[in-house]
């Protein structure tokens, strides 16, 4: 049986040595149900694919440093269109991720829920130590709806944990890991067009300082554009806070970009209503252009002290990589692909 | 003029496969490509009402009403993808809405209500923006029971089609029934009660 031949040209940093872990074992047969034991075979799900052996071929990614460190992996489903890899990839999924997928009436979508939950698996397991099946993973639900990791109670990596937020357009899936701290990720066309008049959307949804700010602009084209780079910052927040829409609705909170600390969130007069108290102020914004063709943001809680209105908040360490699970991934973040705009 | 998509490739996602549509209204067409599909789940059945939270719930939109129109309409009710049904318990994760930003797809509580409660006249006005907004392309069918995820919507799109519904209707829609809205009918549903809530 030959397995897949893969090419694996990782240009990201070098592995690094981990930890041994410590495994429960009891008769000399490993009993935690997320851990790879060499004496067990994994079921196969196809012949020919193992599992066990793809996913060992994840290269590390280099270690999340700091609360304020976000590392994000990216994929761009146009261009993976041969069947044995998205088959591959398929075979990731849990069996309920998979009667999703298949519940896709468009096969672009199916292709696209395929991918994004593929995307997700692999990245978890780089930053669980490529210790962790990607199949194995659970997901749980926060009562608005946000995803998150569900850690088995006895896995050590449940004492740092990985948060992580997922954002697609048609031509990009992307996935940001933070640690200890929560994470919302938005990505947008940067030729997006809207049906609606901007300065219209803007009114119904925004604040009257971003209609105003917005209304500054003169040129259509860079109006709305200032529009997106909006759009995506409010809602990687709103993402990051995981409440919903209604959450945290867009006129109770004012994002402005040009300030000389940064991107700076603000709660507007309209958050003062009750049941808007869980909106908080202290999270770190950033704001990148990928591939001259996306608007990237990035939101993460910032739980450092010093956050008084003379501080200015540390940037956020940024890092993406392109990548193809288990064949490719190329360090895109310090290259022209990935330009900081704030 | 396709509206705000022009810019974007046309997707095959909006191609001439048809889609397999339930409509209450008219009768249930089934789509004969997919029948022959083997199924490789278990036999329809009607699922149970599984807890809106913690963990696993679906986020789809009771399909089972589905299920229940098209047996009173009294259509062959051999689903060639009864998937659906049996998605609502299993599900674990959101669905691959662009933008992600939950503005719909939250666990709805299950509803066993047969009837579309929404008036014809509302629905197919709602399907019409939304043609309109998501460049819908000549031929694919959009009806009550279509799901905004379905068609590709992302949280623009889906605010941009809430301002056209609040437009329309002149009605104001607040956030928290605009995360609600899962299908078309959710949305012409919601219409009906603010219309006559202002008209009353």
């Amino acid at each position: 049986m030959r397995h897949h031949h893969l090419l694996l040209r990782c240009r990201a940093m070098p592995l690094l040595p981990l930890p041994p872990r410590t495994l429960r074992v009891s008769g000399g047969l490993v009993h935690h149900r997320l851990i790879r034991c060499h004496g067990m075979p994994i079921p196969r799900r196809t012949p020919g694919v193992s599992g066990g052996r793809l996913f060992a071929s994840l290269p590390l990614p280099p270690p999340l440093q700091s609360p304020r460190e976000v590392h994000v992996w990216y994929l761009c489903p146009d261009e993976l269109n041969n069947q044995s890899q998205l088959n591959m990839y398929e075979e990731l999924l849990s069996p309920s991720e998979r009667e999703y997928a298949d519940s896709m009436k468009a096969t672009m979508l199916r292709k696209d829920v395929v991918l994004s939950r593929a995307l997700l698996r692999t990245t978890l397991s780089r930053y669980t130590g490529c210790k962790i099946d990607p199949r194995s993973f659970e997901f749980k639900k926060n009562k608005f709806g946000k995803p998150e990791v569900l850690w088995p109670l006895d896995d050590s990596t449940a004492e740092q944990p990985l948060h992580f937020n997922i954002s697609h357009t048609t031509s990009l899936i992307a996935c940001g890991i933070a640690i200890n701290a929560h994470i919302g990720i938005d990505v947008e066309e940067k030729k997006r067009n809207t049906t609606k008049n901007i300065l219209s959307l803007a009114r119904r949804y925004f604040t009257p300082s971003e209609v105003d700010s917005l209304a500054e602009i003169s040129d259509s084209d860079a109006q709305r554009k200032e529009f997106l780079k909006l759009w995506t910052l409010k809602e990687a927040y709103v993402k990051a806070l995981g409440m919903g829409f209604s959450g945290a609705p867009f006129s109770t909170f004012s994002i402005m970009l040009e300030t000389s600390k940064g991107i700076r969130i603000s709660k507007t007069s309209n958050a003062s209503r009750p049941g808007y108290d869980h909106l908080s102020e202290n999270w770190l914004f950033t704001l990148a252009e990928l591939n001259s063709s996306h608007y990237m943001s990035v939101c993460i809680e910032d739980s450092s002290r010093s956050q008084g209105p003379e501080d200015s908040p540390a940037p956020v360490g940024l890092k993406v990589w392109k990548t193809v699970p288990f064949v490719e991934d190329t360090l895109v973040s310090g290259t022209e692909a990935v330009k900081l705009i704030a | 003029m396709a509206g705000a998509r022009t810019d974007r490739p046309v997707s095959p996602l909006r191609g001439p496969r048809r889609r397999y549509s339930r409509c209450a209204i008219t009768p249930p067409r089934i789509n004969v490509a997919r029948s022959l599909l083997p199924l490789s789940s278990t036999p329809p059945h009607p699922p149970s009402p599984s807890p809106v939270a913690p963990s696993r719930s679906s986020c789809s939109p009771p399909p089972f009403a589905c299920c229940l129109m098209a047996s009173i309409a009294g259509s062959a009710v051999s689903f060639a993808k009864p998937v659906k049904a049996i998605n609502t318990n299993s599900l674990s994760f959101s669905g691959p809405r662009r933008g992600n930003a939950f503005l719909r797809l939250q666990p709805v509580p299950m509803r066993f209500a047969v009837c579309c409660s929404a008036k014809q006249d509302t629905v197919e006005k709602v399907c019409e923006i939304v043609k309109k907004q998501l460049a819908v392309p000549e031929g694919t069918e959009v009806c009550g029971t279509t799901k905004f995820s379905d068609l590709g919507a992302d949280s623009l799109d889906t605010v941009e089609i809430v301002m056209g519904l609040e437009e329309e209707f002149q009605i104001s829609v607040e956030e928290t029934s605009a995360q609600a809205i899962a299908t078309v009918e959710d949305a012409a549903t919601l219409i009906d009660k603010l219309v006559s809530a202002k008209s009353s």
